[in-house]
């Protein structure tokens, strides 16, 4: 019986394995969605629409929640962490509005 | 022999029940009457009371009460939610609310109804000579060049949804895979249009309507390359904006500077009503033709993709155009017309979270909503089944 528990665990974790890898470039930029997405969308929300703080943060949450946030008003700027990984999207102008910062 | 042989039955089997055959004819679609005595709004438009134009307020007042009724809870972002309300009838304004903050001065994100303003850039580009709808995507645009396959690509077909490219344009539903959300916040963010024309292909180009945020990001990069950086820049507020008196807009870009015109065009509700407007004049404001002629008459044309795509249950939500939807159905296919109890001839620009654009020729209305609506509780149908119960003649 315990063999058997091994062999299916094994087998799961080999199909886990060879998943991972058939989706690589999927799994591998999807942590970065949830901080480029809170950072854009906030931006955008709050200096192009210029909707309150509050709203911002309804209009951007998503499922997973985000570890660090910072509305920079000054250089009109939002930096997000999420997913261990930082995105940050600038306000550029009233005609192009905000765009992701490349990392 | 044997073997290809029950290949080709279960071929026969698994295809069962699934019609590919052409639906019927042309679809009939009337020309637009040109407007007798046209009300430009210049800047703004006519406020009258709606009974002047044959409303009834009564009845409007059960649109409102469906539009601005919260049904859900606010802080899950449930139910309906709408921000802004406004409808035009003969040129006209006799409807204007809004909610959650936005006001008549405030612009809001219109999602998808972009794809339908970058449809109108493409007008301007046509009548200008500068592009052909049959000339094939590489001509301009040299990352469509990468295999035969997709040098085949027309700006026909990216504008009929119709590329054949394999996107995944799930949202939230299933995000690792998705094309769209890698194109706007990851692998794509830095050049959309690349990053699209880099996909492999799932169908001949024309044969498959296939609704993708990438086919309009080539679009726009392809104009880019047309009218080149500087000059592509000032495109859609010099030649749209400008001349329908929008000053009041933004079009966000993505790293490389190409308009994401998918999905991040910010306007005010009476702004868009200017551009249902432009369509419902058959592409002519104050006087002057802006869009070629045809051009409204494409825009309300069903893509011909739909006489060869699969059958699938979400066929007969889509009814696209050329970047515009239509209240027209297959009924040989047994795809029935999106808003039935809508006039026939109602064509839209629809948006992600309820942003709607809609034009209907034969009551001479304009009705734009903004919403943020997170899931599927404001009806499209019943709201303009309200609004068409409002006009009384």
């Amino acid at each position: 019986m315990k063999r058997k528990i091994s062999v299916i665990l094994s087998l799961l974790f080999l199909f886990i394995l060879f998943w991972a890898q058939w989706n690589w470039k999927h799994l591998s930029s999807f942590p970065s969605i949830i901080s480029s997405f809170y950072s854009k969308e906030y931006c955008s929300c709050y200096f192009v629409m210029q909707l309150s703080e509050e709203q911002c943060h309804d209009f951007a949450r998503q499922w997973v929640p985000i570890s660090e946030f910072k509305l920079d008003k000054e250089n009109m700027s939002v930096t997000v962490k999420g997913l261990g990984r930082t995105n940050t999207a600038k306000f550029l102008s009233k005609e192009y509005g905000c765009t992701l910062v490349t990392e | 022999m044997k073997r290809s042989l029950i290949f080709l039955l279960l071929l026969t089997f698994v295809h069962c029940g699934k019609d590919l055959s052409p639906f019927g004819g042309e679809p009939e679609i009337t020309t637009l009457k040109p407007r007798l005595k046209p009300e430009w709004p210049n800047p703004n438009w006519k406020v009258v009371s709606p009974e002047s134009v044959g409303v009834s307020s009564t009845k409007l007042g059960l649109v409102e009460e469906y539009a601005f009724t919260r049904t859900g809870d606010e802080t899950d972002r449930k139910g309906r939610r709408t921000d802004a309300l406004v409808i035009l009838r003969n040129g006209k304004l006799i409807y204007e609310k809004y909610a959650r903050n936005f006001s008549e001065d405030k612009i809001h994100l219109t999602w998808s109804v972009s794809k339908s303003i970058l449809q109108t850039m493409y007008g301007i580009a046509v009548k200008e000579g500068l592009v052909k709808l049959d000339d094939p995507g590489y001509y301009h645009y040299e990352p469509l060049s990468r295999d035969e396959a997709h040098k085949k690509i027309t700006i026909r077909h990216l504008l009929n949804m119709s590329s054949g490219l394999a996107a995944e344009e799930g949202y939230e539903s299933g995000p690792l895979k998705s094309s769209v959300i890698a194109m706007l916040y990851t692998r794509g963010r830095k050049d959309m249009g690349a990053f699209c024309a880099g996909l492999p292909l799932r169908a001949e180009p024309g044969t498959q309507v296939y609704y993708s945020s990438c086919d309009t990001n080539i679009l726009s990069a392809i104009l880019k390359k047309v009218y080149g950086a500087e000059e592509y820049d000032k495109l859609p507020f010099e030649k749209i904006f400008k001349p329908l008196g929008i000053t009041n807009v933004t079009f966000e870009r993505d790293g490389s500077g190409t308009y994401v015109g998918s999905s991040y065009l910010y306007m005010t509700a009476k702004d868009l009503a200017k551009i249902g407007y432009l369509y419902l004049n058959d592409g002519v404001w104050n006087g002057e033709r802006l869009l070629p002629e045809g051009w409204v008459q494409f825009t309300r044309t069903p893509a011909p993709g739909y006489k060869t795509t699969p059958y699938s249950e979400d066929l007969d939500q889509d009814n696209y155009t050329a970047h515009w939807y239509a209240n027209t159905g297959v009924p040989e296919r047994g795809v029935h017309e999106p808003w039935p109890d809508a006039p026939k001839d109602t064509f839209a620009g629809l948006g992600h979270w309820g942003q709607m654009l809609y034009v209907i020729p034969s009551l001479d209305l304009i009705i734009v909503r903004f919403g943020d609506d997170r899931e599927k509780a404001f009806i499209k149908n019943d709201f303009l089944k309200l609004v068409k119960e409002s006009v009384i003649r």
